[in-house]
């Protein structure tokens, strides 16, 4: 899994442009035919886009992908014997809102936990700032007991204090092949900055009117 | 009251939990006052020759029994990855070094923000090409001492084929021990759990000695993952070894530019690291320097930021806020124990001179070499890089970085805040450049005989 990261790099110049767009469409050539035609239909504006680079997605570490300073993160679990019952008994009594921890931790844009397969496989993904291992540490002692709660209803979880936690995890990850954020450099501390001086602003103007 | 005295008084009844005569001094001494010393950077050909020296310098490392003792001249060494596999490491134990020491720090310049001006492309010649293989550090609190303890050390490695010195770089002597930008430093250090003495009301919490020395158990519970064999970690640790240069020029052109008069100088000099030049932080005095305080070591790091949570006294991206945010509540949950060094600052060069204000100045090669000790002293630098020297987001201030030690980009600021409205100070430009760095381990004295032993 931890070379799927280093896979993503920057879309090269534009003559490879042009052969991916002829690989897809020699891909949606067998595609069913609202597939192809919506392909032709879209080629023009798509041809453009693929040419006008956007920023380059990097990876997040040691796994994942990061455009700018908000990375994705996706798991993909076998849950333990009771496990689905036990997770989602948890997240029952919050109410399936976890804000109070996220909050906490600071660094966390989304999450959401989607049980599967008859509750015998877990997806865990969340957006969140900065490069995947910074902070693991300082969750190991600040919120080992939260992070055992949730991680041990998954199947072989060894414990957070476990020296080969982080490869659990590292191998039940898989890379986003397509990442999008609307706000790149926005992290979560910075859009709670922005918002104390947007509302001080407001204040000084209303100031200045009264 | 020096920081020797405020020690001793606080020797523990209880025996120390450390095995204390295994570990180098300089882990747990601090510099003495005044302080004269030297780094000494040798390059190894011949693995036998290497570990001959190796042999014959460990009877002069001093360890650290009675390390708040610091009368005598004393020696400490290091070994980088090309070090040890210059000497013969056995591949295996090589293996088990974690990957950022063994690729060293100019290959971690992505990882450390060690671009632009910091590039390690711009770096005195001696670093980052796998030249520097052991560093002997000599510390003393006199010229003669100094001399004496290096004469001892040259003693050592001098006329053997395939050992050599490839850089010296004396230290220390500066009048009243500032650093390079005029201030006293060095002062607020981890205090390390079970190293023979009870905290000091200056040093807050103990933090486990497992966070410094390989062997013991870190904040965690547990040992930090060691190097293989553990004769070779136990008791040992890792050493980051940093070489700034100091554009004092730079500095005193920015205070000229933002500030009138001596007082408003000196006071924005305070903002940006902290404490006054004086030592004395400005959480205790945030108003007018008071010199008394700032040499008293019982008193002149017994603070928290309780009342001081938006950073009206000390700034939220000054220095030493950064580098140790205390209580300070922070935007990400951060355990601010996991991400401590240990500091011996040595500076080198021409004291600082308030006068100096040109470009030339800039140039005059004067400044500070650290040497970083953590047991895992890669990642934590690596950490403090990203997100508390060259980013402010983890503290609440956007983009600014560090004013002291950050590599600043075009533009950068700095906010003093301030009622009823913050300043905030434009033109902070990187007043320290790096010019070189390198990783060592820094081994027990029992993994030292046992390096220089395994002749093969």
């Amino acid at each position: 899994m931890a070379t799927q990261a280093q896979t993503l790099k920057k879309p090269e110049q534009d003559a490879s442009t042009e052969n991916r767009i002829q690989q897809l469409r020699a891909l949606f050539a067998d595609a069913p035919p609202v597939g192809k035609k919506a392909l032709e239909n879209a080629l023009k504006e798509l041809r453009s886009q693929a040419s006008d680079l956007p920023p380059p997605i990097e990876s997040a570490g040691r796994t994942g992908a990061r455009l700018g300073k908000v990375s994705e993160l996706t798991i993909i679990v076998p849950l333990a014997p009771g496990g689905a019952q036990r997770l989602r008994a948890f997240l029952k009594v919050l109410r399936g809102n976890l804000s109070q921890g996220a909050n906490k931790v600071g660094t966390l844009h989304t999450m959401r936990f989607v049980f599967f397969d008859n509750d015998t496989r877990l997806l865990f993904a969340t957006s969140y700032d900065g490069d995947w291992d910074t902070y693991i540490d300082d969750f190991v002692t600040k919120i080992p007991d939260y992070l055992d709660i949730i991680d041990s209803a998954w199947d072989g979880w060894p414990g957070i204090r476990d020296p080969g936690a982080k490869d659990y995890l590292a191998k039940h990850q898989i890379t986003a092949d397509g990442w999008y954020v609307a706000h790149p450099d926005l992290t979560v501390a910075e859009q709670a900055r922005l918002m104390r001086i947007g509302k001080a602003v407001d204040e000084f103007l209303d100031k200045m009117n009264g | 009251m020096s920081v020797e005295e405020e020690i001793r008084e606080h020797l523990s009844t209880r025996t120390p939990m450390l095995e204390l005569s295994d570990i180098q001094a300089t882990i747990l001494r601090q510099r003495p006052a005044p302080y004269f010393g030297a780094h000494v950077l040798l390059r190894v050909d011949d693995a036998r020759a290497g570990r001959k020296a190796l042999a014959r310098l460990t009877p002069h490392v001093a360890s650290a029994a009675g390390w708040w003792n610091a009368k005598n001249a004393w020696l400490s060494v290091g070994i980088s990855y090309a070090g040890l596999e210059a000497i013969g490491l056995p591949q295996d134990s090589l293996q088990s070094f974690p990957d950022a020491f063994r690729v060293g720090m100019a290959a971690r310049a992505r990882q450390l923000g060690d671009q632009g001006l910091n590039d390690p492309k711009h770096w005195d010649k001696t670093y980052g090409q796998g030249q520097a293989h052991i560093a002997v550090s000599a510390f003393s609190d006199s010229e003669e001492k100094r001399r004496r303890a290096l004469e001892i050390a040259r003693e050592q490695y001098d006329g053997l084929p395939g050992v050599s010195v490839v850089a010296k770089q004396d230290f220390g002597a500066q009048p009243g021990d500032l650093n390079p930008l005029g201030y006293k430093d060095g002062i607020d250090q981890p205090a390390v759990e079970g190293s023979g003495v009870d905290p000091l009301p200056a040093w807050g919490r103990p933090i486990k000695a497992g966070e410094f020395i390989l062997g013991y158990p870190g904040e965690a519970g547990v040992p930090l993952p060691m190097p293989q064999p553990d004769i070779l970690a136990r008791n040992g640790t890792y050493v980051g070894l940093r070489k700034y240069q100091s554009r004092v020029g730079a500095f005193n052109r920015f205070l000229h530019a933002n500030g009138r008069t001596e007082e408003e100088r000196e006071l924005l000099a305070a903002k940006l690291v902290g404490r006054w030049r004086s030592g004395a932080p400005l959480t205790l005095a945030p108003d007018v320097d008071n010199p008394a305080l700032g040499a008293d070591a019982h008193r002149n790091n017994v603070f928290d930021y309780s009342k001081d949570p938006r950073g009206r006294q000390a700034p939220l991206g000054c220095h030493i806020r950064r580098m140790n945010p205390r209580d300070t509540e922070l935007t990400r949950l951060t355990d601010v124990n996991l991400h401590r060094l240990i500091r011996r600052g040595t500076t080198y060069g021409p004291p600082y001179d308030a006068n100096a204000l040109s470009e030339a100045d800039d140039e005059v090669p004067r400044g500070a070499i650290f040497l970083f000790i953590s047991a895992k002293a890669m990642a934590t630098m690596e950490f403090l890089q990203q997100e508390w020297i060259n980013d402010g987001d983890f503290i609440g201030v956007g983009n600014e970085r560090d004013p002291i030690i950050g590599l600043q980009e075009d533009g950068a600021v700095f906010t003093i805040p301030r009622e009823p409205v913050r300043r905030r100070v434009h033109g902070i430009e990187t007043f320290n450049v790096l010019r070189g760095g390198e990783y060592f381990f820094m081994p027990s004295l029992t993994a030292l005989k046992w390096l220089a032993g395994s002749d093969g």
